[in-house]
């Protein structure tokens, strides 16, 4: 019963911060230094871990694949394109998500978590500064242009990655990889949306958990733990939900 | 005038306020002491809206803000500025933009005119030198008069310092007490001062209220208390760690 109450007060905590961003974001006046300071923290900063991630994961999954399909057909010229709809729509955003949910996510938690426990946060109310719109407001428009570019980015490199184990372990010649015929545009649409998505909810669920701190450094800690916690399964849950809801749409024929 | 009336707050099973009432005169400083968890940070931060009562009223300047809304209070932090313990001078800008932000957020003035009525202000606190230094480039003393010049930005009728010398070595500190007297004598200021910096209590302070088990031990002037015979108060006065004084 305590479990699911916090669930359920946590929730709310985090829809009303998400309805006051929008809010602000829609009604407020838009301060670009800001906004593009975290754009470069949230994706300049984040290019190397999503490279190094990505790459790794575009070749284990296309040794693994490959080894399969060896072993069951003995042919992986279909490699590429069969691994491409896989990345495009479900691996690269989620995985996007995951990790910028752990490097930007207990950034963002740690930051307001020390703002509030230091009372900056007070001091910023005390200035007519309202708190999300000062905080969560350039974070929440970063990430969500930058998620979708660091998707991007992500992906294609999880591709090129699979091309050359596939062209190193197997044989597979890139021109035969470089097949594109499996991949349609809901795909695509699917796997950008998924990243806008994760790109707005990640700064929210880390900010709320940034404001919910309390006491001193181990607040903080806390803070940012729950933050990560809290991150990682909204952009598991969302992976699903929208997944889900794409497919509503194919089966429909939309 | 500022009416507390009845003050309770609890955070969970703790009860911090337990009845507090307490009014404040203008242009008083007043200064409200108690050991450390008293409740003294609390009782102010109900003042300006930072924290909400669960039971009591607020009356200031004869208006009930009991039931203020956040938006409510924006008016009300212009009157009534603070000055909180950490100095919470926001690091990513310089001194001179945290003097200039409450000017620009609440007057809406250009950012050229909020610069220019923040060099004044830091200049009242003998910082203008130093305007265009990080917070982080200076010392504890200096950013608390930093803190004090930002709290000034809007003229305020009521200033509330949370621990203004805590951390301070004794000479910033006596220069933080001058600033407050000073800050009281010239413009008529009304100061509410948390603390426990006995060398300040009894420097600067016109009235003493000392809460103690969330409720108002004594209210009195700095004489009173040095006369008053209550075995707590003589124990917090004279500072000695053996007494009645729960821990």
């Amino acid at each position: 019963m305590g479990l699911l109450r916090f669930v359920l007060e946590e929730l709310r905590g985090i829809a009303r911060t998400f309805g006051l961003t929008l809010y602000y974001v829609f009604r407020g006046r838009w301060r670009w230094a800001p906004v593009l300071e975290q754009m470069f923290q949230v994706g300049n900063r984040s290019v190397f871990f999503i490279l190094v991630t990505m790459g790794f994961l575009g070749a284990i999954l296309n040794f693994q694949t490959g080894f399969q399909a060896m072993r069951l057909f003995g042919d992986t010229s279909l490699l590429g394109a069969a691994t491409l709809p896989l990345l495009v729509r479900q691996l690269g955003p989620t995985l996007c998500g995951l990790m910028v949910a752990i490097r930007v996510g207990t950034g963002i938690a740690a930051e307001i978590g020390s703002m509030v426990v230091t009372e900056q946060v007070d001091a910023l109310r005390m200035c007519n500064a309202q708190p999300v719109d000062y905080l969560i407001k350039p974070r929440f428009i970063a990430c969500t242009i930058m998620v979708p570019v660091l998707w991007v980015i992500g992906t294609t490199i999880a591709f090129l990655c699979g091309m050359y184990v596939t062209w190193a372990s197997f044989h597979t010649i890139p021109a035969t990889y470089m097949n594109f015929d499996l991949i349609r545009l809901p795909d695509v649409v699917e796997g950008a949306s998924k990243a806008l998505v994760f790109g707005m909810v990640i700064p929210v669920i880390a900010g709320h958990s940034g404001f919910a701190a309390r006491g001193g450094s181990e607040g903080v800690g806390s803070a940012t733990t729950q933050a990560v916690v809290n991150a990682s399964l909204a952009v598991i849950a969302l992976d699903f939900l929208l997944g889900g809801i794409a497919f509503l749409f194919k089966t429909a024929g939309l | 005038m500022i009416e507390f009336i009845d003050i309770h707050k609890a955070f969970g099973a703790n009860k911090v306020l337990d009845g507090v009432s307490i009014t404040v005169q203008t242009g008083q400083i007043l200064f409200i002491i108690g050991k450390s968890g008293a409740g003294k940070s609390v009782l102010v931060k109900h003042l300006v809206g930072l924290i909400r009562q669960d039971a009591g009223r607020i009356l200031f300047e004869g208006t009930d803000i009991t039931n203020y809304r956040e938006k409510d209070f924006y008016e009300m932090r212009k009157r009534c500025a603070m000055v909180f313990q950490h100095s919470t001078l926001f690091d990513s800008m310089t001194l001179i933009e945290n003097v200039a932000l409450p000017i620009r957020k609440h007057r809406g003035v250009s950012r050229a005119e909020a610069l220019e009525q923040a060099h004044a202000k830091l200049a009242l606190v003998h910082m203008d030198h130093l305007a265009d230094r990080a917070p982080g480039e200076i010392g504890d003393g200096l950013r608390k008069r930093v803190a004090i010049a930002r709290a000034l930005t809007l003229d305020p009728e009521y200033v509330v310092f949370d621990e203004p010398t805590t951390g301070l070595d004794p000479v910033s500190a006596v220069r933080v007490d001058r600033l407050i007297r000073e800050m009281s004598d010239r413009t008529g200021v009304t100061s509410i001062v948390v603390s426990h910096d006995l060398r300040s209590i009894f420097g600067i302070a016109d009235r003493i209220v000392m809460l103690y088990q969330g409720k108002v031990l004594l209210d009195g002037s700095p004489s009173e208390y040095r006369r008053c015979e209550n075995p707590v108060v003589r124990q917090f006065v004279n500072g000695l760690p053996e007494g009645p004084m729960e821990l």
